[in-house]
């Protein structure tokens, strides 16, 4: 009877401006927090949906072509014009503007208008015909290493039929078959395949991951401040009390809430980039679902968790604030995480955020199924269980409000 | 003897606002923790630079000592390590699968045979693409003990060559191409990115500073007593912003040494760019930073809200700076948007100046869109201070 008066009092609050806490289930009380401030909306709502839009257009079209370079040529001669013709023919590199001398084009890669730039030398054409060797310079911007090591690739492929030319014309012209002197000078010829990205899109390597790498940070903060602002505002008490004293359903009931919108916003997202940015995905989708699930709940149970162990809202979201960022290192998504030091590596098995890349690699990449991803979902499901552990101290907490009043 | 309210409202704002970060330890945190922690970590992570030793699964069904050979030199590249040698193409992407290896170099039971009839013997070389660093180590591997491997075996081939070819590799010499990678003599991973996050430091940290003093001081109404002086309203919001950002100033002068001054010494990121040129980098930076976080405080009414919304940011910043994916190959709004965030400009010019060994005059838009911030912000911020705690009615 008792719990059925507290549950119309809840309902009707914003009419007959009953304060919160009257109702019985943390649940509900939750809701009606939720919908009476404008952060969570903000956070939990605009932000996740403002960053799906972000990732899914940042990229453009995620294949790196048309980076702008230079030409300096010092020869202009038909065989230096042939070279730089077959630079401008690389999808990757658009041959923007020709430079008088190495100086001009320096300056430009300085201003950083160019990324790169090829220098043919002067008596290029005479020194070929006359058998001297002959040296092609190409540079490249590497303090922009994403970019460089694109441009540097296409000048490579590029430049590939440049080297062997003079030898090839020469047999040629002299009665040799084309096949033959190639065959003679190319030997052993490697065919490389990049393997689940061929034509290497940015797109397909970056927007699923960074996008839940900044979705778990989102996670972390929400779910740190929904439950820190109670004891922040000395609330606590009054969420224990609605959910009867039980500091698991005082939890579940506070969190839910945020986990179906959490959840529905990783389905929603993935819906995105599967469907409408074309990110190849041949696995399981149910599968896939399972680990966001699983993902959005372990993030979460971090929170509590670290919240249970620094009962101060203040520290903990400005520490979270940073380590969440931390994220983008230790998921190894960038710098492949064996290239870092050991005490990294075992960092990095603390994060979700981990366990949820290695699981997600091996569904996008190689349309693993469950037998090959079962060990990073059963440490995803070890948070939850964790941050059960520490439940007890986080009722005493709330009780004793010993950290209150620190700032 | 001077008289505390002789001295001009903006340096008592300034001294109040120096009292209030030392009394708040979550401030502290974000200082000491943000500024000195995380500028340590990201450093350490990133110690190793470059990744080398990738592993490698070879499938080799030619067995013979041309393929041997080529072996060998794979896993004597520095880029990539030889790890595994299994019988078949399933194991090896069994291992592939698993982590354990991401490339694999596949030699057909003709390799050697085909060589030695003069034909070519092509050879299928497998790596993934899961870590971008990874395959481009290992193409790169490849790519050069493919060009050895021909050096060194062609002569004895030579017999195999007709007349006219034989005459043509005599008199005439292939074209050598030589690649430069400018400003990275390393080539590493570690020189790229972390001066970009070195700056974004800055930025994250200062604004969680202005979010996190501006938000303790709505909610305890601090403001409340300039209000009640006896001036002009427009002059005490310009005090105000004048004074806290004095502050944010001196302080982060003192980061900004050390995020970018003394940590690219002791971890040998590039360090090129000369005090003179940092300073006149910095000023900008921090005030149009200070100003923008204190312009957007008018929203601000409790000291975490506003963290949850910087934080997030931190990640895409990078990406809006251009120095992943180019800049002009993104769409015109979020080019428009790097515009108009102080992190990205600076940012850039930071690397210019410290990686590329720009000059002043080199990192002029970056200045300017900088300093036009700077005034611009500065104006909304006087304008937002006028209108949040000073209206007559407060």
């Amino acid at each position: 009877m008792l719990r059925n008066r507290n549950f119309f009092a809840m309902v009707e609050s914003p009419l007959l401006g009953r304060g919160r806490g009257e109702t019985s289930s943390p649940f509900l009380r939750e809701l009606h927090r939720m919908t009476s401030r404008r952060i969570y909306i903000g956070a939990a709502v605009v932000l996740p949906l403002f960053l799906i839009g972000f990732m899914a257009t940042i990229f453009g079209s995620g294949q790196m072509e048309h980076i702008p370079v230079g030409v300096v040529d010092a020869d202009n001669t038909s065989a230096s014009r042939e070279v730089v013709r077959s630079v401008s023919a690389v999808p990757t590199l658009d041959v923007r503007h020709h430079y008088a001398d190495d100086m001009a084009a320096r300056a430009a890669v300085q201003r950083k208008e160019i990324y790169g730039y090829l220098s043919i030398p002067s008596n290029f054409e005479a020194d070929m015909v006359r058998g001297n060797g002959v040296t092609l310079n190409y540079y490249y911007h590497y303090a922009l290493l994403a970019v460089g090591g694109e441009v540097m690739s296409a000048f490579e492929q590029a430049l590939l039929p440049v080297r062997m030319a003079p030898i090839v014309v020469e047999a040629v012209t002299l009665g040799a078959t084309e096949e033959g002197i190639e065959t003679f000078l190319l030997p052993m010829t490697s065919d490389d395949h990049a393997l689940y990205n061929p034509s290497l899109n940015y797109s397909v390597y970056l927007t699923l991951p960074i996008f839940y790498i900044m979705f778990q940070i989102l996670v972390l903060l929400v779910t740190l401040y929904a439950i820190g602002i109670e004891g922040k505002e000395g609330t606590g008490r009054a969420w224990l009390e609605a959910a009867d004293g039980n500091i698991l359903r005082a939890v579940m009931g506070k969190l839910l809430p945020y986990t179906v919108l959490f959840v529905a916003e990783a389905l929603l997202a993935n819906v995105v980039f599967f469907r409408f940015v074309n990110i190849p995905f041949a696995g399981d989708m149910g599968l896939f679902s399972l680990l966001c699930v699983l993902f959005v709940i372990a993030t979460q149970s971090v929170a509590v968790l670290l919240y249970a162990l620094l009962p101060v809202l203040s520290f903990v979201i400005s520490i979270v604030s940073m380590v969440g960022s931390l994220g983008a290192t230790l998921s190894g998504l960038t710098f492949p995480l064996p290239a870092m030091s050991p005490i990294v590596q075992y960092a990095a098995l603390l994060f979700p955020v981990r366990h949820f890349t290695v699981a997600m690699q091996q569904m996008v990449y190689f349309d693993g199924g469950f037998t090959s991803c079962y060990l990073s979902l059963a440490v995803l499901c070890l948070f939850p269980l964790i941050a059960l552990l520490l439940l007890p101290r986080l009722r005493r907490i709330l009780i004793r409000r010993r950290y209150d009043t620190l700032e | 003897m001077i008289r505390w309210s002789d001295l001009p409202l903006c340096l008592r704002v300034a001294w109040r606002e120096m009292r209030a970060i030392g009394h708040s330890y979550s401030v502290l945190l974000v200082l000491v923790g943000g500024v000195l922690v995380y500028g340590l970590l990201y450093n350490y992570t990133y110690a190793p630079n470059v990744v080398h030793d990738v592993p490698v699964a070879v499938v080799d069904y030619s067995c013979s000592s041309l393929s041997r050979q080529y072996v060998r030199w794979l896993d004597a590249t520095p880029e990539a390590a030889v790890t595994y040698e299994v019988s078949d193409m399933d194991a090896a992407k069994q291992l592939m699968t698993q982590g354990e290896v991401f490339g694999i170099l596949y030699l057909p039971d003709d390799f050697e045979t085909l060589f030695y009839e003069g034909r070519q013997a092509i050879y299928p070389f497998y790596a993934s693409t899961d870590a971008f660093l990874n395959y481009e180590s290992l193409e790169k591997a490849n790519l050069q003990v493919m060009e050895a491997m021909d050096g060194e075996y062609r002569t004895q081939l030579l017999p195999l060559l007709s007349l006219q070819g034989l005459a043509a590799v005599a008199t005439q010499s292939p074209v050598t191409v030589v690649g430069t990678a400018l400003y990275n003599p390393t080539e590493g991973y570690g020189i790229y990115l972390i001066p970009s996050v070195l700056m974004i430091i800055i930025f994250q940290t200062l604004m969680m500073l202005v979010a996190m003093m501006t938000g303790s001081e709505c909610r305890e109404r601090r403001l409340r007593p300039y209000a009640r002086l006896h001036r002009n309203r427009w002059s005490i919001a310009l005090s105000l912003v004048w004074g806290k950002s004095l502050t944010y100033g001196v302080l982060y002068a003192v980061f900004a040494f050390f995020l970018t001054g003394l940590l690219p010494l002791f971890f040998d990121i590039p360090h090129a760019a000369s005090g003179i040129s940092l300073v006149v980098l910095m000023v900008p930076y921090i005030l149009s930073t200070s100003f923008l976080g204190l312009a957007l405080s008018r929203w601000y009414t409790d000291p975490e809200a506003p963290i949850l919304l910087i934080a997030f940011f931190s990640i895409g910043l990078i990406f809006l700076s251009g120095v992943s994916f180019p800049l002009e190959l993104m769409p015109w709004y979020w080019r428009a948007v790097h515009c108009i965030i102080p992190a990205a400009p600076a940012l850039l010019a930071y690397v210019k100046l410290s990686a590329m060994e720009a000059s002043l005059c080199d990192v002029f838009p970056e200045l300017m869109a900088l300093c036009v911030q700077m005034v611009l912000y500065g104006v909304w911020a006087v304008y937002a201070y006028r209108l949040r705690g000073l209206s007559p009615s407060s």
